[in-house]
């Protein structure tokens, strides 16, 4: 099966690998979007220095507004198994994303065993749009919504705890007092990808709220799993979460100005190194050069270079982000191939690049 | 490789060499002078003084938590100075790699982040692995997690606690246990906003005292080399003289050591209820042999405080600058992010000057260790104005003067004429952390000791000399020439590998199936999972 192509014209992936250096070197203003795993990461972020590129993840929007909500403001969080074992009310913040669904119905057929309660109830903020019936099974969940979208309802909904006025009620307020009158550990579900950042400032404000004479917190479900692993491995090697930039020869971080999808659009950008085994680039135009690493059996459409590389958990072992523990985990290949991992084509690439220092992963 | 290090200054209080001498590496070891052997290398030491590589006990160089405050400032490095890029990502700021490359070119060659969460063990390795040229340990921290917290209410055997204890350590690749704060965060996940030594964990009726003494029942039977790593109650808080006096009286004979003494020698003396009891705790040590201690000293300025006692954490996010936190109720203990800038008003100069009371007046400096518990009390860059401080009078006068009258009037510091010399810090900095920490082959210059050696040129500028090094070798490696990194290795992280018990390892998988509904899988992995070449080095339990 052929792996690599320049154009539509198949070649070793030592050549493309040649090629695609060169394309990245000679670059005014490269761009790496990806979405692969830990040790993908830390290549793409190595060969982002050697190059003077800038990174994002390929769901960058919702990880930059979780990330901005820990750079801004910081929160109050728990880990899924606490949640799990201790929540005896669970208030799902808006529209989860659906790698996350599986979780929430696990939370609705079992009981917290740490909590005197032995029950769990459930609540849905801003239920505009978001259909939870089908996670949570058989299970209901009060509906809690006022106006002004999700930053409105959580906004009203501190305020009526605080006994403040609003202009208008949240529906079934009542219901969420008394479960907070009684809770031990309610917990709040949220995720970047349905909250934008003024609600998860909200958000955060109501649990501070709570917190001053008993106990809640927010079980952070990221946008992207592969992306907030990506956030925690560009942090230790950078200081910096993705939409980190290395154009000055140090990292800088900026989250509209390598907002990576920004400054294609935008012309600012002149090549585009796309990483992921999961989904398609997008069509590139501006006149911006591709270079596409995916799993795929034919020449991506419009990139310059094409090199397929396998799936994380797939056809290699890898270390990701499981929103289920909270943590980095290392996973098996499920059916092992000889595709390359990304990390493995990144560093050949970057192998291809003179430079003083050595490749630090 | 054959090395020579010719006409330095040795001090090696291990073997009681001091005075001008050579020394001889071949490939990674320190060797006797070969006969007639001409070195390949020699290098030349004349003005220099020659020590084994520094190792720190307690400093918070990665994993979940120093993750986090990373990304909670990214304000706080920033404005680093953009540098030349010598080695890779040598200049990110507040990095990985950074820190590796920092720590060496002070001379230390071995460092130990003390608060690896079990559950996260692989982030907390995936980190340290990707901080350069030094070795690199942790600590596995129990004491607030469920698993134990039942099993010490069911009164379990000690021997299942023992091998619960040996499975977490080996499991996570941990070179020792750590108790922090014990059952406060269990405490604290049902509102119970303070915890002291004899208070009952909600739920388990567990006492924290019942918990420390267990933990360290287990480890040191285990043969684990370092005592169990104790953070005791009540940090910060004025009058936790008590309860470290308290826990010091709970050793009962067996080693222990305390982490960062500095943090709990507040009295509650004058008018603002807030003195030093640094003088008292000083006698205690004194005359407990069994108990070590590392200080967490202060110096002035910006930090962030990173712990997993998340309860004072909570209780200290009011004292936030910047105004921004992150709190996080973990499995176990989770732990806290509260930026802190130290200022030289009262209270900070109180810190300060508590901590190098405890320095000054604990005698042994075998028992009283180097940190600033980094970075709670100063981050690890002030280490040379640190060492400055210990080695000189002039310069506590002359840092005292810009502090606050009011807090050193309060304290002892002024009247202690104490000056650390150069033998009393290899002590405290080399031979004392691998004599406590097991590792047989460092700490010392002697034949077979592995070649880590720092090198520095003396001088008058105490923090000018220990703040780059004329020469380090890690591993025989040169890696540091005139304070800059001349070599770029990988070091590994040291670990101790007790054998699983079988009966526990079902134990723990029936228990996180019915518990958590996941396979114990998720909670362990591969050497393969680090990606790197031999990224672990094993350390043997005392038999």
């Amino acid at each position: 099966m052929a792996v690599a192509w320049i154009g539509n014209r198949e070649t070793l992936v030592e050549h493309a690998c040649e090629q695609a250096a060169m394309l990245l070197q000679s670059s005014r203003c490269p761009v790496i979007s990806f979405d692969t795993d830990i040790h993908g990461t830390r290549a793409a972020i190595a060969l982002a220095e050697r190059v003077g590129a800038a990174y994002d993840h390929v769901e960058g929007a919702g990880l930059s507004r979780e990330t901005a909500l820990f750079t801004d403001k910081g929160a109050m969080i728990v880990a899924p198994g606490e949640v799990r074992r201790r929540a005896d009310v669970v208030a799902i913040v808006g529209e989860l994303p659906a790698v996350h669904h599986s979780f929430v119905a696990e939370l609705a057929d079992t009981v917290p065993d740490l909590s005197a309660t032995n029950a769990r109830e459930f609540f849905l903020i801003g239920d505009e749009g978001t259909k939870v019936s089908t996670f949570l099974g058989s299970r209901k969940a009060t509906p809690l919504s006022s106006d002004g979208g999700l930053s409105g309802t959580l906004a009203a909904l501190r305020a009526q705890r605080a006994g403040r006025r609003v202009s208008k009620q949240v529906s079934n307020f009542d219901d969420f007092a008394r479960a907070l009158g009684t809770a031990k550990f309610p917990v709040f579900l949220f995720s970047g990808h349905g909250a934008d950042g003024l609600a998860l400032e909200m958000l955060q404000g109501l649990i501070a709220d709570i917190n001053r004479k008993s106990r809640a917190s927010a079980l952070h479900l990221p946008a992207s799993e592969s992306g907030w692993g990506s956030v925690l491995a560009s942090t230790w090697m950078t200081g910096f979460a993705p939409r980190t930039g290395f154009a000055r020869g140090f990292p800088e971080y900026d989250p509209w100005r390598f907002d990576v999808e920004r400054a294609l659009a935008s012309g600012e950008a002149d090549l585009h190194l796309w990483i992921s085994a999961g989904s398609a680039p997008p069509a590139e135009d501006n006149g911006v050069k591709l270079i596409a690493l995916a799993k795929t059996a034919e020449p991506v459409a419009g990139a310059e270079i094409t090199i397929a590389i396998g799936e994380v958990g797939v056809d290699h072992e890898a270390v990701v982000y499981s929103g289920r523990t909270g943590t980095l985990a290392a996973i098996k290949a499920q059916g092992a191939s000889e595709l390359p991992s990304a990390a493995a084509v990144i560093r050949l690439v970057a192998d291809k690049i003179p430079a003083e220092a050595a490749l630090p992963c | 490789m054959l090395t020579k290090i010719a006409g330095g200054e040795i001090i090696d209080p291990v073997n009681g060499r001091f005075g001008k001498g050579d020394l001889w590496i071949r490939d990674e070891q320190i060797v006797e002078p070969p006969a007639g052997g001409d070195a390949d290398r020699t290098i030349d030491a004349s003005g220099c003084f020659v020590m084994a590589g520094a190792i720190d006990i307690h400093s918070h160089i990665g994993g979940g938590n120093v993750n986090t405050a990373r990304l909670l400032l990214p304000e706080q490095h920033a404005a680093h100075m953009a540098r030349p890029a010598a080695t890779p990502l040598s200049n990110a700021g507040w990095s990985t790699f950074e820190t590796g490359c920092l720590y060496a070119k002070m001379g230390f060659t071995t460092v130990v982040e003390p608060a690896m969460s079990p559950g996260a063990a692989l982030h907390t390795h995936l980190e340290l692995a990707d901080i350069p040229i030094i070795d690199k340990a942790t600590l596995a921290i129990l004491g607030n997690d469920d698993f134990l917290l039942s099993m010490i209410r069911d009164s379990s055997s000690q021997q299942m606690i023992e091998d619960y204890v040996a499975w977490t350590v080996g499991s996570t690749r941990a070179l020792g246990v750590k108790v922090i704060n014990a059952g406060a965060a269990a405490a604290f996940k049902e509102n119970v906003r303070t915890f002291a030594l004899d208070d009952v964990v909600p739920t388990y009726g567990v006492s924290s005292r019942k918990i420390v003494k267990t933990l360290q029942a287990a480890v040191d039977r285990l043969g684990i080399p370092h005592p169990l790593h104790v953070h005791c109650n009540n940090l910060g808080a004025p009058g936790a003289a008590d309860t470290a006096a308290a826990t010091i009286s709970a050793s009962e004979g067996v080693p222990l050591h305390l982490a960062h003494l500095q943090f709990y020698s507040y009295g509650t003396e004058g008018k603002r209820k807030f003195s030093s009891a640094a003088a008292r705790l000083a006698e205690l040590i004194n005359t407990t042999p069994q108990v070590t201690i590392d200080i967490g000293q202060v110096m002035f300025g910006q930090t962030v405080t990173i712990s997993s006692d998340v309860m004072r954490q909570f209780s200290a996010r009011g004292s936030a600058s910047p105004k921004k936190t992150v709190i996080h109720d973990g499995d176990g203990n989770g732990g806290g992010i509260v930026p802190y800038r130290y200022r030289q008003d009262f209270y900070g100069t109180m810190q300060w000057a508590i901590g190098l009371e405890l320095f000054l007046l604990i005698d042994d400096p075998w028992r009283v260790f180097f940190t600033t518990d980094h970075p709670n009390g100063a981050p690890f860059t002030a280490y040379p104005a640190l060492f400055e401080l210990l080695m000189s009078r002039d310069a506590r006068d002359e840092m005292s003067a810009g502090g606050s009258n009011g807090a050193m009037a309060l304290s002892t510091l002024s009247s202690i004429a104490r000056e650390y010399t150069l033998e009393e810090i290899a002590v405290m900095t080399r031979a004392a952390p691998a004599k406590l920490l097991g590792l047989d082959d460092r700490g010392h210059l002697g034949p077979g000791a592995l070649a880590d050696i720092s090198i520095y040129r003396k001088g008058k500028d105490i923090a000018k000399m220990f703040g780059a090094a004329a020469f380090v070798f890690k591993n025989g490696d040169l890696v540091v020439k005139d304070g800059e990194i001349s070599h770029y290795r990988w070091g590994r992280a040291l670990r101790l590998n007790p054998p699983p018990d079988k009966a526990m390892v079902r134990r723990l998988r029936e228990y996180h199936e019915r518990r958590y509904g996941l396979s114990l899988d998720w909670f362990t992995f591969p050497d393969s999972a680090v990606a790197r070449e031999q990224p672990f080095g094993e350390v043997a339990c005392r038999s």
